[in-house]
């Protein structure tokens, strides 16, 4: 164990995500929020007229609602003023829409996701890459045998020009409207990137499709989008990573995901954030599934100095189900608000919520949830639970879960237990030899362990790094 | 929105209500600022999700509700024991006013919201309970009735260190006719000293024309224990809010609250533990039947502060459906400032379990008996929290009743 121990701690994990490289870009907009950087944006992209008016009536709708302030106990987030960000960064790239080889790609980013190790992930574990630099997609390839089999693996700005009538119908209409909330209505209006993947019907895509997003520039905010529609029958795992290095002012996320999944199709989206301490994270993620359909969220937030971000999904068909299995880990200053929302809509859907949290060094960790289970879905069941870690008294760990039974025939069950670290197992592990530092991180794995064996193990080790960089040195 | 001005009161309204009591000066003026405080007071706070409002309180109609000139109650005390001092709130003043004085307000802030001053600026019954130090008392009883369009009700429980007190409280309607609809609203203070004992135990079985407010909290000194029982029958709609703060070490709570909603009932239940000192216990258990078109709230929060070093919290909340057209909504919340805690909550929802009906039915129970015998089961893990035979027979009653 203790050799194994070292050779992870030679890794020098911190250096792969902090380093920076210098600013250089084909095409950067001005500060702020306008109707002038929307029509720039678009007209950057040489986007349909159609597209162009759904970011308008986006950013009016932007414009309208307030931020949201009366949460209980919700981040601060008085921060975040959208004039000070850099919404639309267009790497200086040759081609748009992603080359399909890494030689393609300046030096610089080709050095930086070979810091991140994609392209050894690629070659090893997955069936398709993505790279996301800034605002745009920089990289994206796909193994030949998912394409003869119909499957789309592409650039989300590429889609709206090659897709468009699949786009059109799909796109922030049904799934996750604008109107959702202020920060999915920003994003409808700015964004950039992010991946869109279809797969046929009957399909079974077998190794995974990966995305990275990577944030280069002090300032910026990144919007991707990310549309994933299974057909009926077929099955995909998709993950994304994302990570930034740390500067003074605030960097905002405000991704916005949406997930279709047709009858008896499986998707299984994980995530994997690493965001930098400096990072405003908010989200907007949500799945519908037809009958039979299965969805499955898994979340490990471990990076931002806020994140807010609830997977929801919506169970629309009989016998559809959903499971999310989700940990967070707030560190120093780190306010993670993150949980999941699920709807039963249909009889006979299933859902599993599994929420791991671990607070330290005055960090704060919450779970918020929702479960609604509407008039009519007969036999649903569903089942919450929650377990949350401290380490200290300096950290707060939440739970606020929330219940809407609106029918009598079902079976709800939320659980919570919140404990600290305990005395006899660190010195039942000490009396083995361990140290400390080793005893606590031992426990953390043990605790994090149902996340980490439903990722494939690259990402397994790559979330067990991140949780020991995150324990190393601070322990007393 | 926030508050609705009630044109019928003023300034004059209260001071009629406390001259016709002869109150001393402290509690008039704390009356008045509780009206003052009306025009900017909010109501209680209730959960909203998206598209969702748990409980509409900004609906009630408080202009035509509130009558605050013509309340009548006709309240029934008994004290068991001579050493305990059980008296109707405004008699208690005239012996006890330093006492009364010293401890109203001190655990629920008269402008803590918009019911709550409401209820200060107004009320015209309750009762002083007092438990010198070292006494024992296990049977106060106060039985009232609500003989008019609205009634606002204070008590104050002063329990001194080392005594034990077991107060039951029910609240019905009475015989005199109202047209429209009604409000009760009632306040509940208490003190508990150290190692002061006390268990209050409340039954609410008001008429469906009712709208009931209720608010009790206590506070607990060094190894103290405040106990409560809540059990709500009665009103078309109740919001009820049961709130311990843990304050001195070693001290305890346990909230034990019931329901039964039938019809278009709608029941708002909040169970709230704050725990501020070191190795205090909470226990807060729940259980509620729904029938018809009956709705449940439930709102459970754990609140472990950062000094509450080494603490124990639990919390269950179950409810039973047992109409297709009941809804229920919970929200067990545990806020967690210390590391040293050990708590946990669960709540579930669900129906009478087809399995035990089938076998109570190959046992030739008719399926009607069968289901009351397991809805009588279903309250048993709370019936058996209640000390008190009297109070638990009257729950069981009230649970057989509503079978019917």
């Amino acid at each position: 164990m203790s050799s194994q121990q070292d050779d992870l701690k030679e890794t020098d994990t911190e250096a792969r995500f902090e380093f920076k490289k210098e600013e250089k870009s084909a095409f950067k907009s001005e500060k702020g929020l306008t109707e002038e950087t929307v029509r720039v944006i678009s007209e950057d992209k040489d986007e349909p007229e159609w597209m162009l008016e759904r970011r308008l009536r986006a950013l009016e709708q932007f414009q309208e609602m307030p931020m949201p302030t009366d949460w209980p106990g919700q981040p601060d987030l008085s921060e975040v003023d959208i004039n000070e960000i850099v919404p639309y960064i267009r790497p200086d790239i040759d081609k748009r829409g992603g080359a399909d080889s890494w030689e393609d790609l300046p030096e610089e980013i080709q050095d930086t996701f070979d810091k991140l190790g994609i392209p050894e992930a690629e070659k090893n574990a997955l069936s398709g890459v993505g790279a996301q630099y800034e605002s745009e997609i920089v990289y994206q390839n796909m193994q030949e045998r998912w394409e003869e089999k119909g499957v789309i693996f592409c650039d989300m700005d590429k889609a709206v020009q090659e897709h468009e009538e699949i786009v059109r119908e799909h796109f922030m209409t049904k799934c996750v409207p604008p109107s959702d909330n202020k920060f999915a209505a920003l994003h409808g209006a700015i964004w950039s990137g992010g991946s869109f993947v279809y797969v046929p019907e009957n399909t079974t895509v077998e190794m995974p499709v990966q995305a990275y997003f990577r944030m280069n520039s002090e300032g910026m905010g990144q919007f991707e989008h990310t549309l994933i529609i299974a057909e009926e029958g077929s099955e995909v795992h998709y993950i994304e990573g994302c990570s930034a290095p740390k500067y003074s002012a605030f960097n905002l996320h405000s991704g916005g995901v949406e997930v279709f999944v047709g009858e008896d199709a499986h998707v299984q989206y994980s995530t994997v954030q690493n965001w930098s301490k400096n990072t405003y994270n908010l989200n907007t993620k949500r799945a519908i599934a037809e009958k039979g359909g299965r969805m499955e969220w898994i979340s490990g937030s471990m990076g931002s100095k806020a994140t807010m971000l609830y997977p929801s999904t919506i169970l629309k068909g009989r016998g559809a189900s959903d499971n999310h299995i989700t940990i967070a880990f707030a560190g120093e200053g780190q306010d993670i608000d993150t949980g999941a929302k699920v709807y039963h809509n249909a009889p006979d859907t299933k859902s599993t919520v599994e929420s791991k949290s671990i607070a330290k060094d005055g960090g704060r960790t919450n779970y918020r949830g929702l479960v609604h289970i509407a008039d009519g879905a007969e036999n649903s069941s569903t089942a919450v639970e929650c377990d949350a870690l401290m380490f200290d008294n300096e950290s707060t760990s939440d739970t606020m879960p929330y219940m809407e039974i609106n029918e009598s025939k079902v079976d709800v069950a939320h659980e919570a237990t919140v404990g600290k670290i305990g005395d006899e197992d660190i010195f039942y592990l000490q009396s083995r030899g361990l140290d400390d530092d080793d005893a606590k991180q031992m426990i953390v794995s043990g605790f994090i362990e149902p996340i980490t064996e439903e990722l494939p193990i690259e990402y397994a080790v790559e979330l067990n790094r991140l949780v020991e960089l995150e324990m190393e040195g601070s322990l007393g | 929105m926030s508050t609705q001005a009630i044109e019928s009161l003023s300034e004059d309204t209260v001071r009629r209500i406390a001259d016709e009591r002869d109150e001393p000066e402290w509690l008039v003026e704390t009356r008045l600022n509780a009206l003052s405080a009306l025009e900017t007071a909010e109501l209680p706070d209730v959960i909203q999700t998206p598209g969702r409002r748990w409980t509409d309180l900004e609906a009630l109609d408080f202009e035509s509700l509130v009558d605050p000139l013509n309340q009548a109650d006709e309240t029934e005390r008994t004290a068991g024991d001579d050493e305990v001092v059980v008296l109707p709130f405004t008699e208690a003043l005239a012996e006890y006013g330093d006492v009364i004085e010293a401890n109203f307000g001190s655990v629920l802030d008269p402008e803590h919201n918009y019911l709550t001053a409401l209820s200060v600026a107004l009320f015209t019954t309750g009762t002083f309970v007092y438990v010198p130090e070292g006494v024992d008392v296990e049977d106060v009883t106060v039985r009232a009735e609500m003989n008019s369009r609205s009634l606002f009700s204070q008590t104050l429980v002063v329990a001194e260190e080392s005594s034990s007190v077991t107060i039951l409280e029910s609240i019905e309607t009475g015989d005199a006719e109202v047209a429209d609809d009604r409000y009760f609203s009632n306040l509940v203070e208490v003190v508990a000293g150290e190692n002061a004992n006390v268990q209050f135990g409340s039954l609410q079985n008001l008429d469906d024309d009712a709208y009931t407010y209720s608010l009790k909290r206590g506070v607990t000194d060094t190894y103290a224990t405040v106990d409560w029982i809540e059990s709500n029958f009665g009103s078309k709609l109740t919001r009820s809010d049961i709130e311990t703060e843990l304050n001195g070490d070693g001290s305890e709570s346990q909230i034990v609250g019931t329901f039964f909603g039938t019809d278009d009932q709608h029941f708002d239940i909040n169970a709230r533990v704050w725990h501020q000192a070191e190795q205090t216990t909470a226990d807060l258990v729940t259980r509620g039947v729904l029938d018809d078109v009956a709705r449940s709230v439930y709102e459970g929060v754990q609140d472990v502060g950062e000094d509450a070093w080494n603490t124990s919290s639990y919390q269950r909340e179950n409810t039973l459906m047992l109409s297709d057209d009941a809804e229920a909504d919970a929200s067990p919340k545990l806020i967690i400032h210390n590391h040293d805690t050990e708590a946990s909550h669960s709540a579930t929802v669900g129906q009478v379990d087809a399995e035990d009906l089938f076998y109570l039915e190959s046992r030739s129970i008719d399926s009607r008996t069968a289901r009351n015998m397991l809805v009588e089961g279903f309250f048993v893990p709370v019936l058996e929290e209640i000390a008190v035979d009297e109070f638990r027979d009257d729950v069981e009653e009230l649970v057989l009743e509503r079978l019917q």
